[in-house]
């Protein structure tokens, strides 16, 4: 297999909220905090428009883990996007752990758009994570 | 029996209702069929068997068409429960429907595990008590991870996609529906793509199932999608308390923060 | 208002599947799959759900048409049936019966079935002989 010749890179599908995270992954850049090129942001208005479909998406076309990122409570752009965020992806969290997917390649953080340091920090240390549990079982 | 075909009878004949969703006897095989003022004496031919058919699914086809009409409808626990949900989703004016309440005899109970096996206001039989019942999910829960995966990537592979599990669901009344966008899983071929097939439909169902069951009778492939589904279900229940089928007044929490304002339940671990 | 279902079976395939067809005043709007019934058990393919969707497809052909002068024109069932049998001939004399063969269907009789299989074994001397119902 390729990946055990050359080493395990994880994938990780990062979505983040346009108001928040992303602006805090901005800020990593702009800051030019080093952060692993394995995460992948995908910006979207709000965490609360991340649909648990795209998060099953990611999974199922290879994703090794993803990350959902929003903006803090009581920072949401529409105020409430990021609570249904949260209940949504603990009840997913569960569903994937029924099905013998471990819950731990899918994460929630909130991010501010201040805290580019966060945004680094977060993605180095998932980072970690995953390529300590290894490539996803659904990697085809 | 014929206080209950009495009871519909003097429903059907006052007017208070335009029409009595039930079954009736079709040459010795129970089939749903709607009683009407015209044809009373059909009613003499009404059954109630040990089977079920998806009778609000039915219901919603006719209301679709009539919104106005009351009509009355035969209820188990599960549709009741089902009415509930549809009238917390805005399929049905709950003051334009009748259910006329049928409880489960024990053996039913304990073929369908049914946790209520009797709806909110009985007409017909005994109430028995329900079972509860969580050893398939135990079963599932007692194997490592990736067993686990191996079990249900079996069992997902068994899939004939022949949407069965959503045709005879009384929750799925979407107007479009997921598991046919091709942005989300490939479409036109056959087994699907797993897991996010059922995993979607699974999601789907958290905050919306009543276990009823009947989407694992209908699957041709015995795939144990009831389990999956009473997980979410076991979960929405632990974490927000929320039972689906249990009160009108009750909002998803996936969907609807609640009134008690924006709190994130306690039970939800911050990492 | 009048809701009733039809019990019958399905005519996609062989197996012979009991399926429900619900009707609402007068018109074919879905198929349940019959609970009591001894094949399927409750249970439907993806085909048996949607038995009912062809009855009013726009496409369905409801009578016979013939193409003349590249346009498929309406035609009365003798005289399509009777092309169909002069051209069946002129192909068997020019080819040879073996150039020829037919598709049965399980939307018809064991009867019709029958038929079919028999005038192109007997008559026409051929047994490629076929069906749609290979599943």
């Amino acid at each position: 297999m390729a990946d055990a010749e050359k080493g395990f890179e994880p994938k990780i599908i990062a979505f983040c909220c346009n108001w928040c995270s992303y602006a805090g992954a901005d800020l990593a850049g702009s800051m030019r905090l080093k952060y692993p090129p394995n995460v992948l942001p995908i910006r979207v208005m709000c965490s609360g428009r991340i649909s648990p479909h795209f998060i099953l998406k990611a999974f199922q076309k290879g994703a090794d883990g993803v990350l959902v990122t929003g903006c803090h409570y009581g920072d949401c752009h529409y105020i409430k996007g990021n609570y249904i965020t949260k209940r949504r992806v603990t009840v997913m969290k569960d569903l994937l752990k029924f099905v013998g997917i471990d819950p731990r390649r899918l994460k929630s953080e909130w991010i501010a758009g201040s805290e580019g340091d966060k945004f680094a920090r977060v993605a180095t240390e998932f980072t970690e994570e995953i390529r300590a549990l290894g490539p996803s079982p659904l990697r085809g | 029996m014929d206080k209950l075909k009495n009871h519909v009878k003097e429903l059907l004949e006052s007017g208070e209702i335009a029409g009595f969703l039930g079954l009736i006897d079709d040459g010795g095989h129970p089939v749903p069929y709607l009683f009407t003022k015209e044809h009373l004496d059909r009613l003499d031919a009404m059954v109630v068997p040990d089977f079920r058919y998806p009778m609000t699914d039915i219901l919603l086809r006719i209301v679709r068409k009539y919104p106005e009409e009351t009509i009355g409808v035969m209820v188990r626990g599960c549709d009741d429960r089902a009415l509930v949900e549809l009238a917390k989703n805005q399929r049905i004016f709950p003051e334009l429907v009748r259910p006329v309440g049928i409880a489960c005899t024990k053996e039913m109970a304990e073929a369908c595990r049914c946790s209520q096996p009797y709806p909110r206001e009985i007409h017909y039989g005994e109430k028995v008590e329900g079972v509860n019942d969580r050893s398939d999910l135990a079963a599932v829960e007692s194997k490592p991870l990736d067993e686990r995966l191996d079990y249900w990537m079996g069992q997902f592979s068994k899939c004939i996609k022949c949407y069965g599990c959503r045709n005879i669901c009384s929750m799925c009344f979407c107007d479009q529906c997921t598991l046919e966008d091709e942005t989300l899983i490939m479409t036109g071929q056959s087994p699907p793509e797993i897991p996010i097939f059922h995993l979607i439909r699974a999601f789907h169902m958290a905050g919306r199932c009543i276990d009823c069951g009947l989407c694992e009778e209908a699957c041709p492939a015995h795939i144990p999608l009831r389990s999956l589904y009473r997980k979410v279900r076991e979960d929405m229940a632990d974490y927000f308390g929320y039972v689906t089928g249990m009160d009108e007044s009750e909002k998803d929490p996936l969907e609807f923060l609640g009134s008690e304002g924006y709190e994130v339940p306690s039970k939800i671990d911050e990492t | 208002m009048e809701y009733q279902t039809v019990r019958t079976t399905c005519t996609y395939c062989g197996t012979g599947c009991g399926v429900l067809l619900e009707v609402l005043d007068g018109e074919v709007v879905g198929t349940l799959p019959q609970k009591d019934h001894p094949i399927n058990e409750g249970k439907l393919c993806i085909k048996g759900w949607s038995a009912h969707e062809f009855i009013y497809a726009d496409g369905r052909l409801t009578k016979p048409l013939i193409r003349k002068d590249g346009k498929l024109v309406e035609a009365s069932w003798e005289e399509a049936v009777g092309l169909v049998a002069k051209k069946l001939l002129e192909l068997k004399e020019k080819h040879g019966p073996d150039s020829l063969g037919c598709f049965s269907s399980a939307k018809c009789t064991n009867e019709e079935n029958y038929l079919l299989q028999k005038i192109f074994r007997a008559v026409i001397g051929t047994n490629n002989v076929d069906h749609c119902a290979r599943l």
